[in-house]
C-alpha cells in the first residue's frame, strides 16, 4: 500500500497543479525556434518534388548570388566529409542529401543558409535541380515483384524486402487452424498516420572554433542518444558535443530519430563559422519526418463453437517507406508488435512480419505507443469483434470467456512476453456499468427496428511499456536504461536531474511527486531537470511510455539511497542507533518517543554542517535503473456511436475509459494524459491518413488534408480506474501515456462496424471519413 | 497523379481549315492559357514553357512537345509534352490525342482525349481539385482555339505578333474549381 502524505508534501494520488504550465500557458516557455544566438544565420531546405528520380544536375549558382546567400550545400558537398549518408536507428542508412537520386518526394536535396529565413527560403528556390524521373514504388504488395524497380541501389541485396521477422510456433498454430470448429480472419490496414506535434522539428547548432565544442539545440527526445549518434557519425569527441533539448511541444515519436536538417545544419556551423537555425514548416514535417503505422495486417482466430479461442496467426506486410528508419529497440524490428496476443490466453499464436521499402518518406516511429503496439492491439481487438459477428455472440462476453484469469500472472504469453499483472474483466465490468452496456444493447435493437444507426464498440486492450530489460532491449547497442540524479541542498530543497525529456508530459511535476513520496520533501521545493546532456545523467530519453517505468523507478530508487543516508544522519543528530527509528514521510522518529524526531530538511542541513565523523559530506544519489522486465499497463474503453445516413458522419455520443496503469502518481495528469490520447485516437480513426497517388505524390501533407480535431470534433470523454500494480515497479506504476491512443482506435472502428453489422458490413479499415461511410450507406441502399 | 479527360467541342469553321490550327504545334501551343512555344528543335519537337501561379509564385514549366502521330488523312494527332520546373515544384505530362471531324450539318467536332499526368506540389491538392482546374484550363482553351479560328477566315493569324503570356493562375482556379465541386455536390450530382 502506498503511504499517503499531505497536501503540502504532494506525494502519491495528489492532483498536484503542473509547475510547467504557468511559463507555457503566460507565453514564456523557450522552446527551439526562441533560441536566438548572436550572429545567428538560418538553414532552408531544397526538397524534390519527384518521388523517384535520378538527380542529373545541381545548380546552385543564382542562389549563391542573392545578395544575403551564405553557402548551398548538396550532396557532393556532404560526401566530400563523409556525410552525405547516415545511419538510421535500425540497421540501415539515410542520406542526408540526395546523391545520385531521390527515393521519396520531399526528399531533402540541398541546404541554403542565409542571413535571415525569408533569405534562404527564397533562395531555395533559385537551386535548379535537374531530374530524370524513374518507374515509382507506391504500393508494398508490389514491391517483390519481379518488374519492381530496385529502389535502393547502394544496398548489396538488389531487392525491396528489408526483413522477415517471426515469432511463435508456426505448425502448432497452423495444427489449431485447420482443426478448429470455427475461424474468423480480418484483413484490415491501419493507415500511415503522422503524430504532427504542435512544434515542428528544428535545430540550433553552435560551433565553438575556440573549444572545439558543438552546441546543439535540438528538439530531441532523446538527447543522450543524439549526442553519442553525432559523436559516432561526426566524429566530433562525445565531450565536446552538448545536446540541449529546451522545452519541447509534443514529440510522439516524432522527434526521436535524426533528421537530415540537424546534420546539414551542423555542417554548416562548422563552415560558416556562425549558429545555424533551422526550423520546419509544418508541410515539411508531414511529408518527411517520421510517420506512424503503415501496416497491412491479416489476423486469424480459431475457436470452439462457444468461443473458447485457442490460437492466432497474424501475418503482417510493413511499408517502411525509403530508408529503415523506423525507431525500434534493435532486437525487434517489427518494434513490440507481437504483444498482438492481447488480454487473451491463447494456447498458440504465430506472427510473421515482412519489411518493405517503397518510394515514400522513411520513418516508422512510435508514434504514442510502445513501438507498433497500437497496431498490434488494434489488430486483436478487430479480430475479436470479427469472431464474434462470425459466433453471433456479444462481443462482450466473446471477450470475457478468453482473458487471461487474474490468478495466472505473471503469465509467459506464447509469443513470448512474461505480462507483469492484469485484471481485464475488472475493468471489462468497470467500462460496461459506467456507460450502461445493457441498456445500450436494447436501445440500439429498437433502433434498429426504426432503421436508424447505432453502434457499441469495446477494446479490452494490454500494452507493453517501459523498455526496457538490458539483456533484450537496446537502441544502437546502448541498453534502455534510464537514470536520476539527485541532490537536496542544505536548506532541504532539493533538484533532481533525468535521463529522460518531457515533450508536455508534466516531468517537472510527477518526478518532483515521487521524491515528495520518497523523502517527504514537498513536490513545490524539487526543481526537476531535463534535456541538457552536459548535466542530465545519461538516459534514453522519453517514448513509448518509458519515463515512469524506468526514470520514474530511477527516482524512487535515488531517493531511497538518499533516505538511507538520512537514517544514519538522523541516528547521529538523535542519538539513537538506526534500527530505533521509525520513517514517515518528511521525518524519522525514534520508536516510542514521537516527539523525537528529526526532518527531512533538518537532516539535510546537518549533511553539510553535522554530519557523522568518517562519513562523505553531502545529501545526493544517482540511479541508473534497469528494469527487470516490462509493464502491461491495460483497460477496456467503450464507445457508442450514431451514424447519419444522410451523410455518412458518425457521432461519438458517449465514450468511457477505464484503464489501469498501476499505481498513479498524479490523478490529474494521468486524465489529461488519457484525454489527449483518446482525441488522437479519435482522429486516427475517422481523420487522418497520409496517403500516396500512383506517381508518389503525398496526399495530405498539409494540414488541409491531414485533420487534426479541435474542441467541436471531439466528444466528452469519461475516465475510470482499476489498480493493479505492477509488482516488480518500484512504486507499482506501469506508465499510461500511449494507453488511450493503443485502444481507443478500436473501440471506434468496433462502433461503426457494430452499427452496420446488420447490413452485412464486416470491417471498414480507417480513417472512417463520412465519404467512406456514405458509400457503404449507399450501397447497403440505406443512405438517405 | 494520372488523370484522363475525354471533351469535345464543336466549331462552325469547315473541317480543314479546323485541322490546319490543331495540326500546327505552335497555334495549338498559344491557345493552352499561360504557355508558349519558344523553339523548334525540328518538324515533330517543339521547345515551350507553360507559366502557373500559384499563390505568390510563379513557376515556369519548361519543357518539349513531341508529335508522336500526326494522320492528315484521319485528321489525328497525338503529342506528347513533357515539363519540368527546375525549382523544384515539380512537372507534368500530357499525352493528348485531338480528331478533327466534319459534322453532316456543317461545321466540325474536335474530340481530345487528354492524360495528365502531375508530379510534385500542385499533384499534392489532389486529384479532384486538379480535374477541376483541368477542366477549366480545357475551358479556356477552347475560348483560344476558336478565337484563332476566327480571325483565320480574313486573315493570316500566324504573322501577328504573339500577345504576352499570361500565366495560368492556379490558386484563383483552384479556388473556382472548389467553389463549383461544392456547387455540383448540392445538385446532386456526385460523379467525379
Amino acid at each position: 500500500m502506498i503511504q499517503k502524505t499531505s497536501p503540502e508534501i504532494g506525494g502519491f494520488g495528489h492532483s498536484v497543479k503542473r509547475k510547467e504550465d504557468l511559463r507555457f500557458i503566460q507565453g514564456k516557455g523557450n522552446y527551439l525556434d526562441d533560441v536566438r544566438l548572436p550572429g545567428m544565420v538560418y538553414g532552408h531546405m531544397v526538397r524534390s518534388p519527384y518521388a523517384h528520380a535520378r538527380v542529373i544536375a545541381i545548380r546552385t549558382e543564382e542562389a549563391k548570388k542573392l545578395p544575403g546567400v551564405l553557402a548551398v550545400i548538396t550532396g557532393e558537398d556532404l560526401a566530400k566529409a563523409g556525410l552525405a549518408w547516415m545511419p538510421t536507428l535500425f540497421h540501415d542508412k539515410q542520406m542526408v542529401l540526395a546523391t545520385g537520386k531521390v527515393l521519396f518526394q520531399s526528399q531533402e536535396v540541398a541546404f541554403v543558409v542565409a542571413e535571415d529565413q525569408y533569405t534562404a527560403a527564397d533562395a531555395a528556390e533559385l537551386v535548379e535541380v535537374d531530374y530524370e524521373e524513374l518507374p515509382v514504388l507506391v504500393d508494398p504488395h508490389k514491391s517483390t515483384d519481379a518488374d519492381a524497380p530496385i529502389l535502393r541501389e547502394d544496398r548489396e541485396e538488389k531487392s525491396n524486402h528489408i526483413f522477415h521477422w517471426e515469432v511463435g510456433d508456426r505448425d502448432a498454430t497452423e495444427q489449431k487452424m485447420k482443426s478448429a470448429p470455427v475461424t474468423a480472419k480480418l484483413k484490415a490496414f491501419f493507415p500511415r498516420c503522422h503524430p504532427a506535434p504542435l512544434e515542428t522539428c528544428g535545430c540550433v547548432m553552435d560551433f565553438n572554433s575556440s573549444t572545439g565544442k558543438l552546441t546543439a539545440w535540438m528538439t530531441s527526445q532523446a538527447p543522450h542518444a543524439h549526442r553519442t549518434v553525432f559523436a559516432l557519425v561526426a566524429g566530433i569527441p562525445e565531450q565536446n558535443i552538448r545536446v540541449i533539448a529546451p522545452d519541447i511541444g509534443g514529440g510522439f515519436g516524432n522527434k526521436v530519430p535524426v533528421y537530415p536538417g540537424y546534420v546539414c545544419a551542423a555542417v554548416a556551423a562548422l563552415t560558416i563559422g556562425r549558429p545555424v537555425k533551422w526550423v520546419e514548416t509544418r508541410s515539411e514535417n508531414l511529408q518527411s519526418t517520421g510517420f506512424a503505422r503503415d501496416y497491412h495486417m491479416e489476423a486469424e482466430l480459431a475457436s470452439d463453437k462457444e468461443g473458447h479461442m485457442s490460437a492466432l496467426r497474424v501475418k503482417v506486410l510493413a511499408d517502411h517507406g525509403a530508408f529503415n528508419a523506423t525507431a525500434q529497440p534493435t532486437k525487434f524490428p517489427a518494434g513490440l508488435f507481437s504483444i498482438c496476443t492481447g488480454s487473451y490466453d491463447f494456447s498458440s499464436a504465430f506472427c510473421e512480419v515482412d519489411g518493405v521499402y517503397t518510394n515514400k518518406a522513411p520513418g516508422g516511429v512510435a508514434y504514442r505507443c510502445s513501438f507498433r503496439v497500437t497496431e498490434a492491439a488494434y489488430l486483436i481487438e478487430r479480430a475479436m469483434d470479427v469472431l464474434a459477428q462470425e459466433l453471433k455472440m456479444d462481443p462482450a462476453e466473446l471477450r470475457r470467456r478468453n482473458f487471461i484469469p487474474p490468478d495466472k500472472f505473471p503469465y509467459l504469453c506464447p509469443l513470448g512476453w512474461n505480462y507483469d499483472s492484469g485484471n481485464y474483466e475488472g475493468a471489462l465490468n468497470l467500462a460496461l456499468e459506467k456507460i450502461g452496456y445493457t441498456e445500450l444493447r436494447q436501445e440500439q435493437a429498437e433502433k434498429r427496428k426504426k432503421g436508424e444507426l447505432m453502434g457499441i464498440g469495446i477494446s479490452s486492450f494490454t500494452e507493453i511499456v517501459g523498455a526496457g530489460p538490458s539483456h533484450t532491449f537496446d537502441i544502437l547497442g546502448i541498453k534502455m536504461f534510464d537514470s536520476a540524479e539527485l541532490r537536496v541542498h542544505p536548506t532541504g530543497k532539493a533538484i533532481m536531474r533525468m535521463g529522460t525529456k518531457s515533450q508536455g508530459q508534466g516531468h517537472e511535476t510527477t518526478y518532483a511527486q515521487i521524491v515528495a513520496q520518497e523523502l517527504g520533501i514537498p513536490a513545490s521545493d524539487v526543481v526537476i531537470e531535463e534535456g541538457d546532456t552536459d548535466t542530465a545523467p545519461y538516459g534514453l530519453g522519453t517514448y513509448a511510455s518509458r519515463s515512469t517505468p524506468t526514470s520514474g523507478a530511477a527516482a524512487a530508487l535515488a531517493s531511497r539511497k538518499v533516505r538511507d543516508k538520512a537514517r544514519k544522519i538522523a541516528a547521529h543528530l538523535l542519538e539513537v542507533s538506526e534500527e530505533d527509528l521509525e520513517w514517515e514521510p518528511g521525518k524519522f522518529s525514534v520508536k516510542g518517543a514521537p516527539g523525537k524526531s528529526k526532518t527531512i530538511q533538518e537532516i539535510a542541513f546537518a549533511a553539510y554542517t553535522n554530519f557523522p565523523e568518517g562519513m562523505e559530506p553531502g545529501l545526493e544519489a544517482v540511479n541508473y535503473y534497469d528494469p527487470p522486465n516490462l509493464t502491461f499497463p491495460f483497460g477496456t474503453y467503450v464507445a457508442v456511436v450514431d451514424i447519419d445516413k444522410g451523410t455518412g458522419e458518425v457521432k461519438v455520443r458517449k465514450f468511457v475509459a477505464i484503464d489501469d496503469c498501476g499505481n498513479i502518481i498524479n490523478p490529474m495528469i494521468v486524465e489529461g494524459q488519457v484525454h489527449g490520447g483518446l482525441t488522437e485516437g479519435l482522429a486516427i480513426a475517422f481523420m487522418q491518413e497520409i496517403s500516396y497517388d500512383e506517381s508518389g505524390n503525398i496526399q495530405g501533407g498539409t494540414f488541409m488534408d491531414y485533420l487534426v480535431p479541435t474542441a467541436i470534433e471531439t466528444p466528452h470523454w469519461e475516465t475510470g480506474h482499476t489498480c493493479t500494480p505492477s509488482p516488480h515497479h518500484p512504486f507499482g506504476a506501469k506508465g499510461v501515456g500511449e494507453s488511450p491512443n493503443v485502444g481507443s482506435p478500436a473501440a471506434f472502428v468496433n462502433a461503426v462496424v457494430d452499427a452496420l453489422s446488420h447490413l452485412g458490413v464486416k470491417h471498414i479499415d480507417m480513417p472512417l471519413s463520412p465519404w467512406k461511410i456514405w458509400q457503404i450507406l449507399k450501397e447497403k441502399g440505406v443512405a438517405e | 497523379m494520372a488523370i484522363k479527360i475525354e471533351k469535345s467541342f464543336q466549331v462552325p469553321e469547315p473541317a480543314d481549315q479546323v485541322w490546319k490550327v490543331i495540326s500546327d504545334p505552335r497555334s495549338v501551343g498559344s491557345c493552352v492559357p499561360g504557355a508558349r512555344i519558344t523553339e523548334a528543335v525540328d518538324e515533330k519537337t517543339y521547345k515551350g514553357v507553360i507559366k502557373i501561379k500559384l499563390g505568390a509564385s510563379v513557376t515556369d514549366y519548361k519543357g518539349e512537345a513531341h508529335i508522336e502521330r500526326l494522320d492528315d488523312q484521319a485528321q489525328e494527332i497525338v503529342m506528347i509534352g513533357k515539363g519540368q520546373d527546375v525549382r523544384g515544384k515539380g512537372g507534368a505530362t500530357m499525352k493528348l490525342t485531338a480528331k478533327v471531324r466534319a459534322l453532316p450539318e456543317g461545321g466540325t467536332e474536335v474530340a481530345t482525349i487528354s492524360e495528365l499526368n502531375v508530379i510534385g506540389i500542385l499533384a499534392q491538392m489532389g486529384s479532384r481539385m486538379i480535374q477541376e482546374v483541368a477542366n477549366q484550363i480545357f475551358e479556356e482553351f477552347t475560348k483560344n482555339l476558336r478565337r484563332q479560328l476566327a480571325p483565320k477566315v480574313s486573315e493570316n493569324a500566324a504573322d501577328q505578333p504573339p500577345e504576352e503570356t499570361k500565366p495560368i493562375d492556379a490558386g484563383s482556379l483552384a479556388v473556382s474549381a472548389s467553389i463549383r465541386a461544392i456547387g455540383r455536390i448540392f445538385k446532386g450530382d456526385s460523379k467525379e
